[in-house]
């Protein structure tokens, strides 16, 4: 019965909104429920820092666009870029082929020669990071070390040298920055994201309409356009009536 | 070719093959849409309310006599809810026409007389928990700048701004450009961008297409419609701009999926009227509610009194505007229209459109009078008559806010240029008060107003007797208020309106 109870209890915490109350069954149960409390605790907690995280929506219209998008790359794509395509696709595989043997060939006659591996390190002398700046540096090394320089030694050196700046991804979450603009459009110089400041949480007030009626209502903090806030409010230049 | 020699043209194969399966994998180029236009002139408006100006919201919406409860976080001066809306900026650089949905929380009472000049203040006084329209414009920039509110232009519905400095955003050009059906047109607006706090928008754009154009009995055009995918009432205040990146109007009205649109000569228009007077513009107003005869059937004249020949007659000739009610104390009353009478002609001018009749009303203007040509069902001919227009700012007079006092029946504080709402105890707790009635707004030019009474104050009795003690007018010549102010107990007295 008791795990029954804390169950449903349980389910009833879940549901709840944070900060929303409970039912007088559950503040009954979770005075005698020590498990319950500190799930309820624990539940709270998360939902804590979960609500503080924000969230990344995607633009109301994204499904449609994606969807737009790989039906026309399926589609719409013209017969010779599609022929193109596939030339290159076969061009590339070749290639890469063709390097493969070449890397295998290279791989045997390496063990052939074991001396040449054996001069390797004298020439990995990495460069200073302050020599020179990074873009010219590269340039200087390779007229200094041509004869030596292998890919190794610029794959190691080159975190180290460049002023290496993390580019923007593709992935980057665009959504968080602009609106939906539909068909694509979007207007030159008109895409600046702006904050607006508005209170922090809905008002809510309770009032009789002096009828007897009692009701509750909340106004939002943000309103776009020109959504009334309140029911039956005023109505500019109306129709039909003059 | 030594080991170092293969590598290095292993390495550059590696680097093409690359390059060559990227280019592959890249899809074909679109085809090139043409570069929509900017338009910098379509500015954001951010209109703030505080507490106080949410319960004359509130009280106007006719739902509220009394707060029975509030959040705990309420606070009559912090600022409640935020409207985001278009707004126009025009070719003064300093001028912007938007339509804010709210602006009937900024302005008097709504019937005005109508006269030549605008109503100053008699104190430069200004409310601390009052402190006029707080409105603020952002630019294409994204930069947020101060604007002071004038007035409404009611016959459109246009709230009109002034910048507190010139060419701080970005003025287009308005001419009164050609609109024709099928055109292509971008109606911009605000819109979010992140739900959740902080909130962040950007001026988005959806596009259009001019469906229909209605012209102007007297020349031009009177409004057009526009259709347009997720059409939403966010989207009115929106401005459509042309291809050439041209202004061609405001949203002002949804219909259905078509937006109607406020063309732009109208809108200049309405900011001449309100910056000439500095002060809102109330539009003409007769008290009638009707449809013209050409958009009703047979049956729907007849059950307005009306013989079937007779109406038969009139439904024939597609000409008139059938007047279904008409409001007590209107000016139509008083020049003795009746519910089922039919309006032919204004001036000389016949009707057939309920927006001819509207807009030959508005060329009229408030306070103007009108020489209408009516017929009604148990008169056999039609005749003249003249009636008095008078002026109305919004909807609100409408209301029958005097069955809202209930305990004051006969004391209408209204009538002295003073709102109110009642404050149930646990409220008055809550604001740092004591029960009665919060004023929240007070007319400027009432007298009231010059006796010191602010919004914020709480009455509590008036010339001794609790609010609600009041069944009966009280005749008096001066009323005393006692009032709660910041915790400080005040006692104000206003003269009495001279009727």
């Amino acid at each position: 019965m008791r795990k029954t109870n804390c169950k449903q209890i349980r389910r009833e915490l879940d549901e709840l909104m944070l900060g929303e109350a409970w039912s007088a069954v559950a503040t009954e149960h979770l005075r005698e429920c020590a498990e319950c409390r500190e799930f309820h605790v624990q539940q709270t907690k998360l939902r804590k820092i979960v609500g503080s995280l924000g969230t990344v929506e995607a633009p109301a219209d994204f499904d449609f666009r994606l969807r737009a998008r790989l039906a026309k790359d399926a589609s719409s794509a013209p017969i010779y870029w599609r022929l193109v395509r596939g030339g290159m696709v076969a061009a590339a595989m070749a290639v890469v082929v063709l390097m493969g043997l070449v890397v295998v060939r290279d791989a045997m006659r390496q063990g052939e020669n074991p001396g040449e591996v054996a001069q390797k390190p004298e020439v990995h002398q990495p460069v200073k990071p302050d020599q020179t700046p990074p873009a010219v540096r590269e340039e200087k090394q390779s007229d200094n070390v041509v004869a030596a320089a292998t890919p190794y030694t610029i794959r190691k050196i080159r975190p180290a040298q460049v002023d290496y700046k993390k580019r923007p991804l593709s992935s980057f979450a665009m959504s968080s920055t602009r609106a939906s603009v539909l068909n694509g459009t979007e207007p030159a110089g008109m895409s600046t994201a702006f904050p607006i400041d508005s209170s922090v949480q809905p008002f809510t007030v309770s009032l009789e309409d002096g009828r007897g009626n009692a009701k509750t209502i909340s106004v939002p903090t943000v309103s776009f356009g020109s959504q009334r806030i309140v029911q039956g409010g005023n109505q500019f230049a109306p129709k039909r009536d003059w | 070719m030594n080991f170092r020699t293969t590598y290095r043209v292993g390495f550059l194969i590696v680097a093409l093959s690359i390059c060559v399966v990227a280019t592959a994998q890249t899809p074909a180029p679109a085809p090139k849409a043409p570069k929509p236009p900017a338009a910098p002139q379509v500015v954001t408006i951010i209109h703030r309310l505080n507490g106080l100006k949410m319960f004359r919201l509130l009280l106007r919406s006719e739902q509220v006599q009394s707060i029975d409860a509030l959040d705990s976080a309420f606070n009559l001066m912090d600022d409640v809810h935020t409207n985001v809306i278009a707004g126009l900026a025009m070719d003064d650089g300093e001028t912007i026409a938007a339509w804010l949905p709210e602006a009937d929380v900024e302005f008097g009472p709504p019937v005005v007389a109508f006269p030549a000049a605008p109503r100053p203040p008699k104190s430069p006084r200004v409310f601390s928990l009052f402190d006029g329209p707080d409105v603020s414009v952002i630019g294409a920039d994204g930069k947020q700048v101060p604007a002071k509110y004038i007035g409404l232009d009611a016959a459109t519905g246009l709230s009109i701004l002034r910048l507190e400095n010139k060419n701080v955003v970005s003025a287009g050009v308005i001419k009164d450009e050609p609109v024709n059906s099928g055109d292509s047109v971008l109606l911009f607006g605000p819109e979010p961008v992140t739900k959740t706090r902080p909130v962040l928008a950007r001026m988005g754009a959806i596009e259009g297409r001019v469906e229909n154009v209605m012209l102007a009995p007297s020349g031009g055009i009177a409004r057009f419609k526009v259709s347009a995918a997720k059409l939403s009432k966010a989207n009115i205040g929106g401005v459509a701009v042309n291809q050439a990146g041209d202004t061609i109007g405001i949203i002002d009205g949804l219909e259905g999926n078509e937006a109607s649109i406020l063309p732009a000569a109208l809108i200049k228009r309405a900011a001449q009227r309100v910056l000439e007077r500095q002060a809102s513009v109330p539009r003409p107003w007769l008290g009638v509610k009707g449809e013209a005869v050409a958009a009703l059937k047979l049956d729907q004249i007849q059950n307005h009194g009306w013989e079937m020949t007779r109406a038969a007659a009139l439904v024939g000739k597609h000409r008139g505007i059938l007047l279904t009610s008409i409001v007590p104390g209107s000016p139509a009353e008083r020049a003795e229209l009746r519910a089922g009478d039919v309006i032919l002609k204004v001036d000389d001018k016949d009707i057939q459109t309920a927006d001819e009749f509207t807009w030959w009303l508005e060329q009229a203007g408030p306070s103007s009078s009108v020489e209408f040509t009516v017929v009604r069902p148990d008169r056999p001919v039609e005749w003249a008559l003249n009636v008095k227009l008078s002026g109305m700012l919004d909807q609100w007079s409408r209301v029958n806010w005097r069955s809202r006092f209930p305990s004051m029946k006969g004391f209408w504080l209204i009538d002295q240029g003073i709102e109110t709402i009642a404050l149930k105890p646990l409220v008055a707790l809550q604001l740092g008060t004591t029960p009665g009635l919060l004023v929240v707004y007070v007319d400027p030019v009432a007298a009231a107003f010059e006796a010191g009474l602010e919004p914020g104050d709480v009455i509590q009795t008036i010339n001794g007797k609790p609010v609600s003690a009041f069944r009966t007018t009280p005749n008096s010549d001066l009323y005393t208020f006692e009032v709660v102010r910041k915790k400080q107990k005040r006692v104000v007295k206003v003269p009495a309106k001279k009727k």
